[in-house]
């Protein structure tokens, strides 16, 4: 297991100075921060100078590896545009995001979940149908405008919400949280439904499908043939067999929400850091791109990590030693 | 009253309700079983023998349905109860085992959690007391050190011992009947005489009555007091085991035991399996018709060996020699076999699963390389030499046991047929429609079938089409790996006959891998057993069926269930 765990580090070590490589020459190919860093009317001298300091004058290798080294010691440079160390700017935006995805993808999950494996469990009844029906729809209508609508009828027409902002927050660990206060729950509400419709739709399709499948393995007939009650059979045999592919859309999910919830964090305004990195290609501020893309990298190894430890404990067989 | 049944079946019908219409599965069975008593139902597939077990224990799942018809447990109505109350008899009164003990068993939870659930179905138990009836029942089915087994996954156990499981989960409340389907079906014979001598113990010891739903006869006789034969969704006939197996009254019961090829003279035409007999299309003439060889050592296998292991990536190698990982386990499926085959012999290639058989079988066929050794036919090696070794004739062809699975299911079964031999030369393609439907009269198939798909025969057609597909390479050696044994006696029939006749015509060498002593019996001169990737014996099937020598072969026969002759 110590061995496993160390071969996937040393994976996502691999990743991770791919990843670093593709994105320093990826950033590096979009444009010349300096046309945006100085205006035109600045002389020669000094356009050579602000580019000599950045270290932009240097071949294409030698920054990567200066990078490189930096990055080993913590440091991803300063923003162009904030004139603040990258990391701070970075890290004061992401509990924001952090509480909007978590917010989205455990409500997805605690209600698609359930609402899937009764449509599966049921198919022919009507709840089943409408369930299906509405989950058809979140699949399909784009989150921009499903956004615009929520903001229509329940902050301007019902006055029921708030239409944007992160409202109050209190201090936990030393980070602004707003899923403390009555005030930040009722600014989360509508982003986070927002952004869990999507996934709501993808758990309750996944779970209905793997219900269905189940339902009719010898798994279950035996379960019944030994006088198991329905709600047992479902609760302790097929929330268990259906459960690997969950948790895989689950984590792929909550990364991928994690890092790319710029749609939804523009129409509420939610400061996160989606926000961040739009405003940052606009101004081609490059190190904070690099940062954010290195982070994104990160954070998926390190969710898929989590999520093979999960199956591991989900499913005995994939234990190292249990074998005869 | 104590000559009540049990168990009173009366004109049961369950019918499924397809768009394709309505399928009477049971069509008015009726029967009854005393006490402590053993009935054997035996049928085909898709004779409704299953459909009626899951009909007595009201597990009849849309778009099925009990239509009418009366069981009754002890005098008590089970049709159309509720289920809330048929829930409360299903475990406790009446219990069921299934087929494949792989899939009823969940691979997620510990077997103690499993009897656990099933225990707590019908009554309230504490942690422990749960754990202690869970040791208590994995014991009385002779599952050895039960105190740590009970931690165990399935998959830790061996397919008999999940079996074992199964029926102590059935036992757990000691129910006065006990349904099993097809329980010892998908296990190696050894395992089942076992299970089938325990079965019989437990019986006795709990009063249990049982019934045991099973496509073979000679199962069914060392278990049963009566029996029910099936078919179409109904009972054709009845009565003590040993009259309907001995002195069967009704035809469908006749044919059925006189397909089975353990009470036919071996080698000769089964009856019930006749076919149309259309020969063969003649062979193409070879560019270099090799010269003829050493007749005697037509096929040699030499010294053959194949291992498997996972291939470790990059990472996993460094792991490794860094000591962080342990090297994947590795299986020797054929360790140093070394067989002769004469030219026109059948070989039968007999061994329990994971003996190496069907590896040694696809070494010869030239599908895996060897580790080492060499595979010759003829002289003329049947892989390249090199790095990359290749399959580089087409004199020796394989027929698998699932045709289902060895056949293209997007192309019609005259393209699969036709195929091969286009590729090879063997037939140009203006005549490959008149090849094809050649061969297809050959093993019995109307030629217009040609334009069909998979999906469209049934299981014993698949087989022939595959079979024409084989033999349209016009090989020399052809390697049967389980032809039939996913095959209904009848149908299995069938096919030994087709074989039997197109390896006359054709002069085939065959190597006919098969579990089934048997049909390899019927069908080979010569037999080697296997046991662990080695060959244990062989010799000429009649020396080694009456005096085997080796002790696996020994116990290997005597697992057998025999039929009571008349």
């Amino acid at each position: 297991m110590l061995g496993h765990v160390a071969i996937r580090l040393l994976q996502a070590l691999v990743v991770m100075l791919v990843m670093s490589m593709l994105v320093f020459v990826g950033v590096y190919a979009i444009g010349n921060p300096i046309d945006v860093l100085i205006g035109p009317d600045v002389s020669q001298e000094l356009r050579l100078q602000t580019i000599a300091r950045y270290g932009l004058d240097r071949p294409l290798w030698e920054q990567y590896f200066t990078f490189l080294g930096r990055v080993l010691h913590g440091d991803f440079g300063r923003s162009f545009v904030f004139g603040m160390p990258v990391m701070e700017l970075i890290l004061s935006r992401l509990p924001a995001t952090l509480e909007l995805t978590l917010a989205a993808v455990f409500g997805a999950a605690l209600i698609g979940i359930p609402a899937g494996i009764y449509a599966g469990y049921r198919p022919d009844s009507v709840a089943a149908k409408l369930i299906m029906t509405v989950s058809i729809l979140g699949f399909s209508v784009p989150t921009f405008w499903i956004g615009l609508v929520l903001i229509m009828a329940f902050a301007v027409e019902l006055q029921w919400l708030p239409a944007g902002g992160r409202g109050e927050t209190v201090s936990l660990f030393g980070v602004q949280w707003s899923f403390l206060t009555a005030n930040g729950l009722s600014h989360l509400l509508l982003p986070a439904l927002n952004l869990a419709l999507f996934k709501l739709a993808l758990m309750t399709r996944l779970a209905r499908a793997g219900t269905r499948e189940t339902m009719l393995t010898d798994t279950v007939k035996f379960a019944r043939a030994a006088g198991l009650s329905e709600w047992t059979v479902l609760r302790r045999h097929v929330l268990r067999l259906i459960a690997i592919p969950l948790v895989t859309v689950f984590g792929l999910e909550f990364a991928s929400t994690l890092a790319f919830a710029v749609v939804t964090e523009t129409i509420f305004s939610w400061p996160g850091i989606g926000k961040l990195i739009i405003d940052s290609i606009q101004s081609l501020d490059r190190p904070v791109m690099v940062a954010y893309l290195m982070l994104v990298a990160f954070v998926f190894i390190t969710i898929n990590f989590l999520v093979d430890l999960a199956y591991v404990g989900l499913d005995p067989r994939l234990r190292k030693g249990g074998a005869r | 009253m104590s000559e009540a049944p049990l168990l009173q079946v009366s004109d049961l019908t369950t019918h499924f309700h397809t768009r394709a219409g309505v399928v009477k599965a049971v069509d008015g069975v009726s029967f009854a079983l005393k006490r402590g008593e053993v009935m054997g139902l035996v049928g085909e597939s898709g004779s409704g023998k299953s459909i009626t077990g899951f009909s007595i224990i009201g597990l009849i799942d849309p778009p099925g349905r009990v239509e009418s018809g009366s069981v009754q447990l002890e005098g008590r109505e089970l049709v159309g109860l509720g289920p809330a109350e048929l829930r409360k008899i299903r475990g406790k009164q009446i219990s069921m085992v299934f087929q494949d003990p792989m899939m009823t068993l969940n691979p997620m939870l510990t077997i103690g959690a499993q009897i656990r659930l099933a225990l707590e179905a019908h009554e309230k138990v504490s942690g422990s007391e749960a754990r202690r009836r869970a040791v208590a029942a994995l014991a009385q089915v002779r599952i050895p050190d039960a105190e740590s087994k009970v931690d165990f996954y399935p998959h830790q156990f061996s397919g008999g011992m999940r079996q074992r499981v199964a029926i102590a989960i059935a036992l757990l409340h000691r129910p006065k009947l006990i349904i099993c389907d097809e329980p010892t079906t998908a296990l190696d014979v050894s395992v089942q005489a076992e299970i089938l001598a325990e079965m019989k113990e437990l019986v006795a010891e709990l009063g249990t009555a049982l019934i045991w739903i099973s496509h073979d006869l000679a199962v069914v006789a060392e278990l049963a007091d009566h029996v029910c034969v099936m078919r179409y969704g109904k009972i054709v006939e009845t009565g003590r085991t040993l009259d309907v197996l001995t002195r069967p009254r009704h035809p469908y019961t006749q044919a059925l035991l006189d397909a089975l090829p353990s009470r036919a003279e071996p080698g000769t035409l089964l009856a019930g399996g006749a076919g149309a007999e259309v020969a063969p299309p003649p062979r193409a003439a070879r560019k270099a018709e090799p010269a003829p060889g050493d007749a005697a050592h037509y096929v040699r296998i030499e010294h053959v060996a194949k291992r498997f292991a996972q291939t470790p990536g990059l990472l996993r190698k460094l792991g490794q020699r860094l000591g962080l990982a342990k090297a994947p386990a590795a299986v020797q499926a054929v360790d140093d076999v070394t067989l002769v085959l004469r030219r026109g012999e059948a070989l039968g290639l007999v061994g329990e699963s994971g003996s190496g058989k069907s590896t040694l079988g696809r070494v010869a066929a030239g599908i895996y390389a060897p580790d080492s050794g060499l595979v010759r036919i003829d002289d003329a090696p049947v892989m390249s030499a090199g790095r990359e070794p290749h399959k580089i004739t087409t004199r020796v062809q394989t027929i698998f046991q699932d045709p289902f699975a060895s056949l293209n299911p997007r192309m019609t079964v005259g393209d699969s047929i036709a195929e091969g031999p286009l590729a090879h030369g063997l037939v140009g393609r203006a005549e490959a429609k008149d090849y094809v439907r050649q061969w297809l009269a050959a093993v019995g198939l109307d030629p217009a079938f040609a334009s069909r798909y998979p999906h469209q025969f049934s299981g014993g057609q698949r087989q022939r089409v595959a079979i024409a597909r084989a033999l349209a390479m016009q090989p020399d050696v052809v390697v049967c790996d389980e032809p039939v044994a996913s095959l209904d006696v009848s149908i299995q029939a069938q096919i030994i006959n087709l074989l039997i006749r197109l390896r006359q015509e054709l002069g085939l060498t065959l190597i006919f891998i098969s579990h089934d002593l048997s049909v390899v019996r019927h069908l080979c001169d010569r037999v080697a057993i296997m046991y662990r990737g080695k060959i244990v014996e062989s010799g000429p099937s009649a020396e080694i069926y009456e005096r085997p020598q080796h002790d696996y072969t020994k116990r290997l026969l005597a697992a057998v269930p025999v039929l009571p002759v008349a």
